[in-house]
């Protein structure tokens, strides 16, 4: 595809071109930025049609922030997963108690189905474990864990100190054991 | 019960399934994006269109080196109407009385005896 070509470009340089008017940088920051807004939000929310309406949000705020946009002042990823946070806790205040049942049941009876079905057990029974941490550990755990943020990164989004931040992803992770110990044997490990 | 190290290698292997299940954007929502993208995005800064006076005056160097044209071809036009008169004052001035006969001046008297034949 065309974008390929924009692969190496920093997001901020292609946020900066979009400012400028340029748009295939709209094109790859779109291709690039939603899928990492929808996947914190997803998380964050459990539910996929919220997800998407957060994710749009914060791409629209990003695309009104671009013309004022200084390279090197801070990551253009940063900026949005603190936008996404931001948007996340304003719809989990609004509508506490969220629908766990939104998350899709797997179906795949494909050759090699077994293991793909072990793993998307795993992760939906992740996604409702992280459901029952309290909003800022998850927040923390999601973005070290699945999103790959390192924890000083992680502190400029969540707006903490880094020793914050590795307090909450260690209760959350302890947490998470704990709910997922519960349902070993059904999700494929057997104790001994 | 699972050890303290099992226990993350465990939660690894959930780590890594959310992972490779991360959530894909429907085709709808890049399309929603990519509108709004569109609807946000400043005009892009285009060069200002330039016509022939405009790219005319860049070549010669701007407008001082216009003015200095203009200058210089007026003088040329004033010179020309106005030319026959001045100079004739200005050949009276650094001539004196140019505009009369010019006297001879003899400058070697003595050459007329060499110069006239038989003395006459």
């Amino acid at each position: 595809m065309a974008f390929d070509a924009q692969d190496e470009v920093s997001d901020e340089a292609l946020l900066v071109l979009y400012g400028n008017g340029d748009e295939a940088a709209a094109r790859a920051l779109t291709l690039r930025m939603t899928p990492r807004a929808l996947g914190f939000a997803m998380r964050m929310l459990g539910d996929m049609a919220e997800a998407e309406d957060v994710a749009q949000e914060a791409m629209l705020r990003l695309w009104r922030v671009a013309p004022e946009w200084r390279q090197g002042e801070a990551k253009v990823t940063t900026w949005l997963f603190r936008v996404v946070a931001n948007l996340c806790t304003d719809r989990l205040r609004k509508a506490r108690g969220v629908a766990l049942d939104s998350v899709p049941e797997p179906e795949d009876d494909a050759p090699g189905a077994e293991a793909r079905l072990l793993a998307a057990s795993r992760a939906r029974a992740l996604d409702e474990a992280l459901l029952t941490l309290p909003e800022r550990q998850r927040q923390a755990v999601v973005l070290r864990h699945i999103e790959g943020l390192a924890n000083p990164e992680i502190a400029e989004v969540l707006e903490i100190s880094v020793e914050a931040v590795e307090s909450l992803t260690a209760r959350g992770k302890r947490a998470l054991a704990a709910v997922l110990a519960e349902r070993r044997e059904e999700l494929g490990y057997t104790d001994g | 019960m699972a050890d303290l190290y099992e226990q993350e290698r465990e939660l690894e292997d959930f780590f890594q399934a959310a992972r490779d299940t991360a959530p894909v954007p429907s085709a709808a929502l890049l399309a929603r994006v990519l509108a709004d993208a569109s609807a946000q995005q400043p005009a892009p800064v285009a060069a200002p269109r330039r016509g022939i006076w405009r790219r005319l005056s860049g070549a010669v160097g701007g407008w001082p080196a216009l003015a200095g044209l203009a200058t210089a071809t007026l003088a040329g036009v004033w010179i020309g109407y106005a030319a026959p008169g001045a100079v004739g004052d200005l050949a009276i001035s650094v001539w004196p009385g140019g505009g009369v006969a010019y006297d001879v001046v003899d400058l070697i008297p003595s050459m007329d005896g060499y110069l006239t034949e038989d003395g006459a």
